[in-house]
């Protein structure tokens, strides 16, 4: 990254708590513009604690975090957040637009009503993840990876410059996972920092270029190529790594 | 039909009942949807015993009522927002024993007036006959503020039940949008405990926004549903008590007649609900 391109997320020696009890230390690495790093590591390894830090909604106790240059909580309507879509209740009653319209809450404000452009940019944003003919269904009667889509394109809809996702590829069908891949490259086009929580080594090959390996404090931050090696794998997974014929590691899934 | 829907209501005091249950109705169909979504029926049971000390109290020093329930509704309002902190106790258990030591607070309160017994009965179970005009004043200003409230949140508390991780990462405050809605169904308990007691207002609060959920497809339609059905317990509940009781001389209660209709309504809606997901099967299909 040049020196002279201010990061979008500077993480500097930063450890993250949750309850008082720090979760995740020495994690330090900063994404610039049109980046995009993996967050890799077994269950329990601070990834998500990362992310909620990242939100502003973990305190950081030790170094530091910034968005932007500013604190994370002040940053919030740069960045936008991606949940799994299995944690949210398939019975809500919302189509897949209105659930994108949420992403324009902020822009709205308070007590008025989506206005016509927030409605054309939910629109947009649906069509930008191919599912531009279901916008009326209910949510809930989408398949598990047009779900998935559904709240990628309310992240697109926030017009974000920081992108957080949670295991956005779990239990995700191959034709949605290639719409989302598609759509998070075109945000990284633009100009968007993308940081992703995944299990999926072969994913985050292919929809990032930095890697950061966790496991309760950092174990390596970098290019993937080179940071994503068996050595440091398996010091990040310890006795779940596998070693095959010297070179390749499997994970065994948790 | 007219004889069981519009004779009863040519007398004035089952007019004044009629609009009071009109009214409740809507506000506690409207507050009720948001009950139901995020699963709060329990909290909102919990919030209907809580107004009872207050109510007694403000009718043994003679004070307004309303303005009773509602200290007590405001303080439950205050201490459920403050429940979710303490992890070991839970969030069951700590409801369950506000729920009892204020509810018990107002037994013992009404057990030192002379006219316990009876007093004790239109605090529990309400007396909607007897509602006049300053009543429905009151209930209606209620229900002017609370449905202008929820008007006016209605896309954050939409959110706020939906994804509420997701709401706290979009910067919204959730614990202030969870204080609002407890304040606003406190507000529905007070509005209705004259007419329906504190007892049987949580059945005009959920009923009719569960039978309304199985039946709508959008937080919109799912509204004007919850409150129709409301509306329309109401009233049917009212006529029918009335009939009865003119023809057959059997006294039966109005409050709890409008709660065996709704809940009436509710089964009438369970059942069309598989059939209306067939139907939409085979339309998709």
């Amino acid at each position: 990254m040049g020196s002279e391109q201010q990061p979008l997320l500077a993480i500097r020696h930063a450890a993250v708590a949750y309850d008082r009890l720090p979760v995740v230390e020495d994690v330090d690495g900063t994404v610039g513009p049109g980046q995009s790093v993996a967050l890799i590591g077994p269950n329990g390894a601070g990834k998500s604690t990362l992310i909620k830090a990242v939100l502003g909604l973990l305190p950081v106790v030790r170094g530091s975090i910034e968005v932007l240059g500013r604190s994370p909580a002040s940053a919030r309507s740069e960045v936008a957040y991606v949940p799994q879509a299995d944690t949210l209740d398939p019975e809500f009653p919302v189509s897949a637009l209105q659930v994108v319209l949420m992403g324009r809450y902020r822009r709205i404000g308070w007590v008025r009503r989506a206005a016509r452009a927030d409605r054309a940019a939910a629109r947009s944003a649906l069509e930008a993840v191919g599912l531009s003919e279901r916008a009326s269904a209910r949510f809930g009667v989408l398949s598990g990876g047009q779900r998935q889509r559904v709240l990628l394109a309310r992240a697109i809809a926030q017009e974000p410059r920081l992108l957080l996702l949670d295991e956005p590829f779990n239990g995700v069908d191959a034709v949605s996972q290639d719409l989302l891949l598609a759509a998070l490259q075109r945000l990284r086009a633009e100009g968007a920092a993308v940081v992703m929580a995944t299990h999926d080594l072969g994913l985050a090959h292919l929809a990032c270029d930095e890697v950061c390996l966790l496991n309760r404090h950092q174990v390596g931050f970098g290019p993937i190529g080179t940071t994503l090696t068996p050595e440091l794998l398996r010091a990040t997974y310890g006795g779940q790594a596998l070693a095959l014929r010297g070179d390749a590691v499997i994970v065994a899934k948790p | 039909m007219t004889e069981l829907l519009v004779d009863p209501f040519r007398l004035p005091y089952m007019q004044r009942a009629l609009l009071e249950v009109v009214l409740l109705g809507v506000l506690a169909g409207a507050v009720g949807v948001f009950v139901v979504l995020r699963r709060l029926a329990f909290v909102a049971d919990a919030l209907t015993h809580t107004v009872f000390p207050g109510i007694v109290i403000a009718f043994l020093l003679d004070q307004s009522i309303l303005l009773g329930a509602l200290a007590f509704g405001l303080l439950t309002a205050v201490l459920l927002a403050g429940i979710g902190a303490h992890r070991r106790v839970g969030d069951d258990a700590a409801l369950a024993i506000l729920l009892t030591s204020f509810f018990s607070l107002g037994v013992v309160l009404v057990s030192r007036a002379r006219t316990f017994a009876s007093d004790l009965t239109v605090f529990l179970f309400g007396r909607v006959l007897t509602v006049d005009r300053a009543d429905l004043v009151q209930t209606l200003a209620l229900a002017v503020l609370v449905l202008a409230v929820l008007a006016a949140l209605r896309k954050e508390l939409v959110l706020r039940a939906f994804d509420p991780a997701g709401a706290a990462a979009m910067g919204y405050r959730t614990v202030v949008l969870d204080l609002v809605l407890n304040v606003l169904i406190a507000l529905v308990v007070v509005a209705a405990v004259k007419a329906v007691g504190t007892v049987l207002v949580i059945a005009l609060i959920v009923v009719p926004a569960a039978a309304a959920r199985l039946l709508a497809d959008r937080v919109a339609s799912m509204t004007a549903l919850a409150c129709l059905l409301g509306v329309a317990g109401g009233w049917l509940g009212l006529a029918t008590s009335y009939r009865v009781s003119v023809d057959h001389g059997v006294r039966l209660a109005s409050g709890a007649t409008i709660v065996v209709v709704l809940v009436a309504l509710f089964l009438a809606a369970a059942s069309a609900a598989p059939l209306r997901r067939l139907a939409e099967g085979m339309v998709r299909r």
